[in-house]
């Protein structure tokens, strides 16, 4: 009998739209070097809210990226969605259209606020001019899977396809809903999430959360981790990754960037953040372990970062009791206090930047925060270079979502 | 790893009845639950008609705060989830929640209590500038699709993996899928999964009369969902919900709990065809079931009922039929097929669960239920529908199969007592 | 009274407006027996074109309409109906 290997989710391919950085390179750049990119809101009706400031993606020219006859059918959300898979199939080497099995190529896409702007413009006509001004379209793009459809049709991929809909730690959900798939035989997946929150009906629905932060001012509004921590800020943008059987990448003749190495996910209730504590810390635990690695094999922690001291103490401590008195040593970064929390999107965000630091061998530093209130290494002000072979990126939501993810650089394998 | 996945419990809020008891009343007497709408005023829409839940959340023993405050969806999978959980025997507090998992789908989350809001902020839709004054503190409830596990696992002391699945149509099935893969592989022994949706509102009404995907049929709207019929013409809107305890089957046998049924396979794929369109093929449905088949092991001949999607739309009444005759053979034609949309409505996200309780029902009581207003047989549609009356039959391994708007093809197979090869 | 009519040229802007297609309007004419496959016009497409023009014209047109398969098929439907004011 023979003992089958078992298959490695590598991810292959990056494709970023985000508001620091629209392609991989350029939020490189401003991840690595901590621009910061907060300031106030400029979208169309949403100058009254009480809600000032937040991540946008701007000048983002979907026309230029997507062809009419999707644009007129999808939301924002789905803009980004889309142009981010091209741009991860295009540096996978899978973007040239070479004859692929459909059914060897699966999509799986997290959503926490759907089309808002898309059903916001419809429920307008509905209730200002009547049911029949209703477009046909409101049906796919409004809800929370037109992402996953869109790009499996796009590209025509007929493997297996998902929607996650939660709250942000959905984002590290679908990756490991993806490394599930790979492992069950499926070659490649395209999978992440992005998001477009920032429509007048969609802000307003977010203002009953406690944790957003209403700070005027771009450079004082997230602060996590300091005393003077106001809540977080809210973005826009996204980043899907083609995530594919090692062995078939190296078939392939690709460069394997990173490994999706274990993943774990706990609840323990929405804005229960000290509770947060005992459920991250499982979580890391249970990342560890799939990933077969130990507390010191982490050299790098991408944290939550939400921005509410008692989240902030929770998501300290959960890193000291999982990683014990390396939990003190090991540097820890949130690159997003410089462009914004992008619901689901955010943790895909982070393996991102976790994937780009492996290969530069620099932790980037956290933007906007200065002086922290926690025992842990805060890497701020600059990048700090070092070896880096694997990362631990953390994720929680407002719902009460815990989850964390071990990455690992490309070539490196499990002791 | 992979491990066995029992059905301990189960629970369902369906139009005609709430309870697992009324419900199988429903579908074995092949009486449907559509009316004319009565949930909102529809004048002025092209379909009016609804499969409604008479449902009050006062009668269910829920928290005056979730009966006063939560959505309609969220209402429903909490009396669903209560009654699959006390279905199950399962002591939520002595078990160990951190290997308890939520797996909950919907494919439109809380879009009625986001409408009913926005019309309060836009003053009618005169703006788009809205005012937030005039909103409700917990709208964000309404907004965030996770609510609905998160409310579900709290209501038991579930902390392991939570999560909600939106994948439109199929949101039920692939959230048994998902749940079935949680304990599979180990990452949770128990898992509370299904769905949950109440889009019978004005704005999803309307978006589906636009692409005329219902019934207009509102002079005779307990007839008016017909699938496989050839005088069908749209699918009719429902609502509710339903929840299955899943469990590692020695995790249940240790307890001495009843085991309905096991999840034999699961399997989903895209067809990266259409939005809402399906092809005459139905090949990705196909590959989903034969998928599920691979998984348990069994040969095709061995199915003895499919449950259908049969949602009573032209396109998709062809698509399956020659899906499940591309996959099962010349067997397609001894194998009943029915709709329970015939009677309950399509639940949109919810249905794909409901459904799945179907089939654990039916596997219970070893009967088929009928496809309900089935008269006059399309010559592209000529499987064995069940037409109007329940059939006993031996039951082993029944399917459960769907299609969802982005291209989801999903099934699920389920295996009663001497289902599967060992 | 109704006298105005649906156009070619008006169908090509609806194309565009309604289904992001971009075709030219002289070879819409010219190709008006082609399928609307053929210019990448799919149902939800066509769906849209035909309530644009009910709103437009507060008319409800004919159920055959949204099953025509060619532009000239559409344009005849469309037109007859305007004419008549049904």
């Amino acid at each position: 009998m023979s003992t089958q290997r078992l298959r490695r989710a590598a991810i292959t391919g990056i494709g970023v739209i985000a508001p620091n950085g629209q392609r991989t390179d350029a939020y490189w750049k401003s991840v690595s070097e901590g621009i910061g990119v907060l300031d106030r809101i400029t979208r169309e009706g949403c100058g009254h809210l009480p809600l000032r400031v937040a991540g946008e993606v701007r000048s983002f020219d979907a026309a230029a990226l997507i062809e009419d006859r999707f644009l007129v059918q999808t939301d924002r959300f789905s803009h980004f969605a889309m142009a981010a898979a091209a741009l991860a199939l295009d540096d996978a080497g899978l973007g040239s259209g070479e004859p692929v099995d459909p059914f060897s190529i699966g999509v799986v896409t997290a959503a926490g606020s759907g089309g808002g702007e898309f059903g916001q413009r419809e429920l307008q006509k509905l209730w200002g001019q009547g049911p029949r001004f209703v477009g046909p379209y409101q049906s796919i793009a409004w809800f929370y899977a037109a992402s996953t459809g869109q790009i499996s049709i796009r590209s025509g991929f007929k493997g297996p396809c998902g929607v996650v809909a939660s709250d942000e730690a959905g984002g590290l959900d679908s990756l490991a809903h993806a490394a599930g798939a790979v492992r069950r035989g499926t070659d490649t997946m395209i999978v992440g999430a992005a998001e477009a929150p920032l429509a007048p009906y969609s802000m307003v629905c977010q203002l009953g959360y406690p944790e957003i932060s209403t700070v005027e001012d771009p450079d004082l509004a997230y602060r996590p981790f300091t005393s003077k921590a106001c809540g977080f800020v809210p973005a826009e943008g996204g980043a899907l990754l083609v995530v594919e059987d090692e062995d078939r990448a190296r078939e392939r003749g690709v460069p394997v960037r990173a490994t999706l190495a274990g993943h774990a996910a706990t609840f323990t209730g929405a804005s229960r953040w000290e509770e947060s504590r005992e459920g991250l810390a499982r979580a890391i635990r249970g990342a560890l372990d799939e990933a077969g690695a130990a507390p010191e094999d982490i050299d790098v922690v991408f944290a939550d970062a939400m921005g509410v001291p008692e989240a902030d103490r929770a998501e300290a401590l959960a890193i000291a009791d999982a990683l014990g008195s390396h939990g003190r040593r090991v540097p820890v970064t949130a690159p997003k206090t410089g462009f914004g929390r992008a619901h689901c999107a955010a943790p895909v965000l982070d393996t991102v930047a976790a994937v780009l630091a492996m290969e530069h061998g620099q932790v980037p530093p956290t933007p906007n925060v200065f002086d922290i209130c926690h025992d842990l290494d805060l890497v701020m002000s600059r990048a700090r270079p070092v070896e880096l072979r694997t990362a631990l990126v953390l994720s929680r939501g407002l719902m009460g979502s815990n989850a964390a993810l071990v990455v690992r650089r490309g070539g490196e394998s499990a002791r | 790893m992979t491990r066995r996945v029992a059905v301990t419990g189960i629970g369902v809020v369906a139009p005609g009845g709430t309870g697992a008891t009324a419900f199988w009343d429903l579908l074995s007497a092949g009486r449907t639950a559509t009316r004319g709408i009565t949930l909102f005023d529809p004048s002025g829409l092209r379909s009016r008609i609804a499969a409604e839940c008479d449902f009050d959340p006062f009668d269910h023993g829920l928290d005056p705060d979730l009966c006063q405050h939560a959505d309609r969806y969220i209402q429903f999978a909490a009396v669903a989830a209560d009654e699959a959980v006390r279905d199950s025997g399962l002591d939520p507090g002595s078990d160990d929640g951190w290997r308890t998992a939520v797996s909950l789908g919907s494919a439109v989350g809380g879009t009625t209590r986001l409408e009913h809001d926005y019309v309060r902020v836009s003053e009618h839709g005169s703006r788009w500038d809205v005012d937030h004054r005039a909103a409700d503190p917990k709208l964000h409830l309404a907004f965030q699709p996770s609510t609905l596990a998160a409310v579900v696992a709290e209501r038991f002391g579930a902390r392991g993996p939570v999560q909600t699945v939106s994948t439109g149509c199929t949101s039920g099935l692939d959230a048994v899928g998902y749940g079935f893969h949680t304990i599979a592989e180990g990452r949770a022994d128990v898992c509370i999964a299904g769905a949950s949706d109440s889009p019978i509102s004005p704005i999803t009404m309307a978006c589906f009369d636009a692409i005329k995907a219902t019934s207009p049929n509102n002079d005779d709207p307990q007839h008016a969902s017909r699938p496989f019929d050839a005088r069908r013409d749209g699918f009719v809107m429902g609502e509710g919900a339903a929840v299955l305890v899943l469990e590692e089957y020695e995790h249940a046998r240790a307890r001495g709990a009843q085991i309905h049924c096991e999840i034999g396979g699961y399997a989903t794929f895209g067809n990266a065809y259409h939005m809402t369109g399906l092809t005459t093929e139905g090949l990705e449905m196909a590959r989903a079931i034969d998928s599920t088949l691979d998984q348990a092991r069994l040969d095709p001949t061995r199915i003895d009922y499919v449950n259908a999607h049969g949602s009573g739309t032209r396109q998709n009444d062809r698509h399956e039929t020659a899906a499940v005759k591309r996959s099962l053979g010349a067997h397609a034609y001894d194998t009943p097929m029915s709709s329970i949309k015939s009677m309950v409505g399509h639940s949109l996200g919810a249905i794909g669960a409901i459904e799945v309780v179907a089939c654990v029902l039916a596997l219970k009581h070893q009967t088929v239920p009928p496809t309900a207003n089935y008269e006059t047989p399309d010559p592209e549609c000529d499987l064995d529908y069940v037409p109007r009356t329940a059939r006993s039959r031996k039951l082993r391994n029944v399917l459960s199969v769907g299609s969802g708007f982005g291209g989801f093809q999903s099934a699920v197979l389920l295996t009663g007592p001497g289902g599967r090869t060992p | 009274m109704i006298t105005t009519e649906v156009t070619a040229d008006e169908l090509a802007v609806l194309m565009k407006k309604a289904a992001g297609i971009t075709v030219d309007p002289q070879e819409l004419k010219r190709d008006a027996e082609s399928p609307f496959d053929f210019f990448g016009l799919d149902s939800l497409g066509l769906l849209g074109i035909v309530g644009e023009l009910e709103n437009r014209y507060g008319l409800s047109l004919p159920p055959d309409s949204e099953r025509c398969r060619t532009p000239r098929e559409f344009l005849d439907v469309v037109n007859s109906t305007l004419k008549t004011g049904a």
